[in-house]
């Protein structure tokens, strides 16, 4: 039972010396690699793609160069600088082999972390979280800046979902007044959702102790005004903050492209690049201790359809940020896009299962979690050399 | 094609929101902490497949069987349909609200012609406003929802319609959706949602809405467009376990090549009607679902595939499933699925029969609070419970969508093709109760001179009560319309007793209870016992 804000305080803002904090970014709709970053290295790529490939480098509107194989969308602009640090690792060819190309089930398989309907219902982070020891008492352990709790944070303790961190409270007369009291009082356990209120109730309180609103950009960084940059702003504010936070999950939304593909992933990948590279030039030095994964639940057809689109598909690309990350690489066994190589003969194979990556990412960055836990029946390999540490 | 950035189209709704300061309409203490309001998609891509776990047996005491059977046939239950309820019985009334046509809303309807002429458009009319009319048809859909929802006397049918918009789930300001919805609106879901699933799929199928929204306008023998072919399968018949393979989509999209809509200056007809385009067609045989689709079928041969799909047993257990879920609980059990189903597929599909079964089941008649009320309950729930008789506000609802934001459910507005999710899950986050403790101060609307919007009078909630207790008593009476536990109302009833430095049971000063009235009824609002059914 919560009283009457005594008992509530932000807690301590101290990591575990072995974790980084993690920002879970989730492209909701599947969102194509190929034109993200294109392997333009790969003739059959051009074939199959004769009205939506991105040129090659050095062609206008081309590609830009990362290895002489794979270029980044002309959008992705913004990163390349973070991927010549050596803050930016890209993964291609990547996906969980769950056989599924309906976006919601897809969704669900890939946030609970397993590849069939028969694994566990909690999250791959839920897991994660609910394994490792922590010393933080804080409702803002766990975040998603959503109006609603993640697949993937199921199983963990009381995540919080907030879709906006200023609007969050009442105001002090409201809480003078002791209505948060009886608030609490009212849904004591076990009335349902009392365990909702009471995260609730103690996440104002820290909320209104830490003055979020008083945290400012630094180093420059400008947010651009989009639905993705809104929220990072506020993650960058999140962590700057006193508040204990540890794990973030957030979607960047509109990756269905069906149709007209060109012009909508210009804008979509334009609106990812501008909000990560301002959160990570605001972050500065503090990116020593942050990973940003960037995902999506499948990845699209490698031909195109008559629709200048791409239907749905498997093999895709992840992104992972931060100074931990072994950056500057593309890593890919690629497996080409020829009819022959392709899975059932027209979706890029995943050749990087992603529970590989995500392994990874627990065991020297996340405090080394059980991963046999964490991705139940996955045989491994556990290491992808993604990550430093 | 015209096919705006669906980022820039975001902002249109989101500036409707702003555009009136919140922070002042509501007052200083009222909760509103800061106005910046923020329309997100609203999270998780879960809350449908998974298992949920039940919420523990209710320690509050049960609402009367008619209280229920109101809450979740309705957007809130009123003191009057209460009253109705009680009087006709639960089996007669219900027959009643499935009998709608028979029920009077003319006055209501009129109204919506009136106040919301966008939304009686059709898409050539629509299209020659087009785009500068976005906001307008955006505006005027969502408030004529809010406007029924709210006052519509059916009340069950309002609760089909929003049931069959999620089902067959279009987002609004999706390209040239603006002028495409409204129609699908009248003619798809609003005509067949208690009639026949057949006819309700086939109108679907054919709706420049939805050719348009999942692709089927572009899908073409030479390289077919799996969109539509995929949804109509996984998510309007058969659900995801529904026994198609990989190769059922690429046949089912096969067999709708060629169907389109007409744009300006096509011949046959206006814009935004239905064209089947032969040239477009691919006429060799098909195999979906191991049926034979011979060839030449031409436009037969998608007709021939919902008829497949309607009758089909999956598409019976899927959307039994779907209703005993909106109705019942998150995980209906079998027998009441079962049940559903049965009537379903006996009817051929009728959509009363489906719902009188349901509303026979033990599940149905024997238990309650089951089920937290998802945001457009909570909204319409309240002004429905303390202003019933509120004319509709005079600022086109703009109240109403600010609230609809914050909680993630504005119509029309849900980005993916499954539409809004259906399950307690979801819905019961702490950002999500904690915008229902924001909007439950609602209550203050009689206090505050700038909200103009409902007409609150607490002289008839109060029934003449004069003490807190009574006060407590009277508002529990007429808003939550069922009984609060001993420790609870102790608890109210401490706490005011404290604030105020009465007794409990002392006559308050005139004038008085009125203005104590309002912060109860906000605790009432913001508590399990208003948004359980």
């Amino acid at each position: 039972m919560v009283n009457g804000g005594t008992q509530r305080f932000p807690a301590s803002a101290t990591l575990p010396a072995d974790r980084d904090i993690l920002v879970c970014i989730f492209q909701r709709g599947a969102a194509d690699g190929l034109n993200t970053v294109v392997p333009y290295g790969d003739s059959d790529y051009y074939a199959r793609r004769s009205t939506i490939a991105v040129p090659a480098p050095g062609m206008a509107g081309g590609a830009i160069d990362l290895d002489g194989f794979f270029g980044l969308h002309p959008a992705l602009g913004p990163l390349k600088p973070i991927y010549d640090a050596g803050d930016l690792a890209l993964v291609h060819a990547t996906g969980m082999p769950h056989g599924s190309r309906s976006h919601f089930t897809a969704q669900g398989l890939v946030e609970r972390g397993v590849t069939d309907k028969a694994g566990p219902t909690s999250g791959w982070l839920g897991r994660h979280l609910s394994l490792l020891a922590s010393a933080s008492n804080s409702a803002f352990r766990v975040v998603a800046i959503s109006g609603n709790v993640p697949v993937s944070l199921t199983g963990a303790n009381e995540p919080l979902a907030i879709s906006n961190l200023n609007d969050f409270g009442f105001d002090q007369d409201i809480i003078d007044s002791g209505y948060p009291t009886v608030l609490a009082n009212l849904f004591r356990s076990p009335v349902p959702f009392s365990a909702t209120a009471e995260a609730a109730l103690s996440a104002m309180d820290e909320l209104q102790a830490a003055n979020l609103s008083a945290i400012t950009p630094d180093n420059g960084a400008v947010y651009p005004d989009t639905a993705l940059g809104k929220k990072l702003l506020q993650v960058g504010q999140l962590i700057k903050s006193t508040l204990a936070v540890e794990v973030i999950c957030l979607d960047a939304d509109g990756w269905d492209h069906h149709e007209n593909l060109p012009t909508y992933i210009q804008g979509s990948l334009a609106e990812l690049a501008d909000a990560v590279s301002a959160f990570h030039t605001d972050m500065g030095a503090q990116m020593q201790r942050i990973v940003v994964l960037v995902h999506t639940e499948f990845g699209r057809r490698v031909a195109e359809n008559a629709s200048a689109g791409t239907d749905h598909g498997t093999g895709s690309l992840a992104y992972l940020f931060g100074g931990g990350v072994n950056g500057g690489q593309v890593v890919s066994s690629w497996p080409g896009l020829a009819t022959a190589n392709l899975e059932m003969g027209e979706d890029l194979k995943i050749t990087t299962d992603l529970r590989t990556v995500l392994s990874e990412l627990l065991g020297k960055r996340l405090g080394g979690s059980d991963a046999g836990i964490v991705f139940p029946g996955f045989s491994g390999p556990l290491s992808a050399n993604l990550f430093l540490g | 094609m015209i096919k705006p950035d669906p980022r820039e189209l975001s902002t249109i709704l989101d500036r409707l929101c702003r555009r009136r300061d919140f922070l002042k309409l509501f007052g200083k203490g009222l909760g509103y902490s800061a106005v910046a309001s923020t329309l997100t998609a609203c999270g998780g891509g879960g809350g449908g497949s998974d298992p949920i776990q039940q919420p523990p047996a209710p320690v509050i005491p049960q609402a009367s069987a008619g209280y229920t059977v109101l809450k979740r046939t309705s957007f809130g239950a009123r003191r009057d349909a209460l009253a109705t309820l009680e009087t006709l019985g639960i089996d007669a009334y219900l027959e009643q609200q499935l009998d709608y046509t028979r029920i009077d809303d003319g006055d209501l309807e009129a109204s919506i012609q009136t106040l919301f002429p966008l939304t009686t458009q059709s898409p050539a009319q629509l299209v020659g406003g087009f785009p500068d009319n976005i906001a307008g048809v955006a505006q005027q859909m969502i408030a004529a929802v809010q406007y029924r929802q709210i006052f519509s006397r059916r009340q069950l049918y309002e609760v089909m319609v929003e049931f069959w918009t999620d089902h067959f789930n279009i987002h609004l300001l999706n390209g040239l959706g603006p002028t495409l919805k409204p129609e699908d609106d009248r003619q798809v879901i609003r005509t067949h949602a208690l009639g026949n699933f057949r006819d309700l799929l086939h109108a679907s199928a054919k709706s420049p809405s939805m050719l348009f929204y999942l692709d089927n306008f572009l899908n073409q023998a030479a390289a077919p467009n799996e969109n539509y072919a995929r949804e109509l399968m996984e998510l309007h018949t058969l659900g995801v376990d529904g026994g198609y393979s990989e190769s059922d989509v690429k046949e089912v999209a096969r067999c709708f090549t060629g169907w389109s809509i007409r744009f300006p200056g096509d011949p046959g007809g206006e814009y935004g009607t239905f064209v089947f385009v032969p040239a477009l067609h691919d006429n060799n045989a098909k195999v979906v679902l191991q049926q034979a689709v011979p060839a030449g079928g031409g436009q037969s041969d998608g007709e021939q595939v919902l008829d497949f799909l309607a009758t089909h047993p999956s598409t019976a257990r899927f959307i039994a499933t779907k209703l005993c879920r909106r109705f019942i609980r998150d995980n209906p059990d079998a027998a009441s699925i079962d049940a559903v189903a049965a009537a379903f597929t006996q009817s051929s599909g009728d959509i009363k029969a489906a719902l009188r079964a349901l509303f026979a089941t033990e599940a149905f008649r024997s238990s309650s609070d089951l089920k937290l009320c998802r945001p457009s309950e909570y909204l319409a729930g309240v002004i429905r419970a303390l202003a019933p008789d509120t004319p509709y506000p005079t600022d086109n609802g703009q109240l109403f969508l600010f609230a609809q934001a914050i909680m993630g459910q504005v119509p029309y507005y849900w980005p993916t093709p499954d539409g809004y999710p259906d399950t307690q899950s979801y819905w019961d986050s702490t950002g999500g109760l904690l915008n229902r403790w924001r909007l439950s101060f609602l209550s203050f609307a009689n206090l505050i001179p700038s909200i103009d919007v409902i007409q609150l009078d607490y002289a008839d909630l109060l029934n003449g009560a004069d003490t807190l207790a009574g006060i407590v008593d009277a508002l529990t009476d007429s808003i939550l319309m069922r009984p609060l536990s001993d420790t609870d109302r102790a608890y109210l009833l401490d706490w005011l007793v404290s604030e105020y430095g009465q007794a409990a049971d002392a006559a308050l000063p005139l004038g008085t209870p009125e203005a104590v009235a309002p912060l109860v009824t906000a605790v009432l609002l913001s508590s399990a016992y208003f948004q359980l059914r």
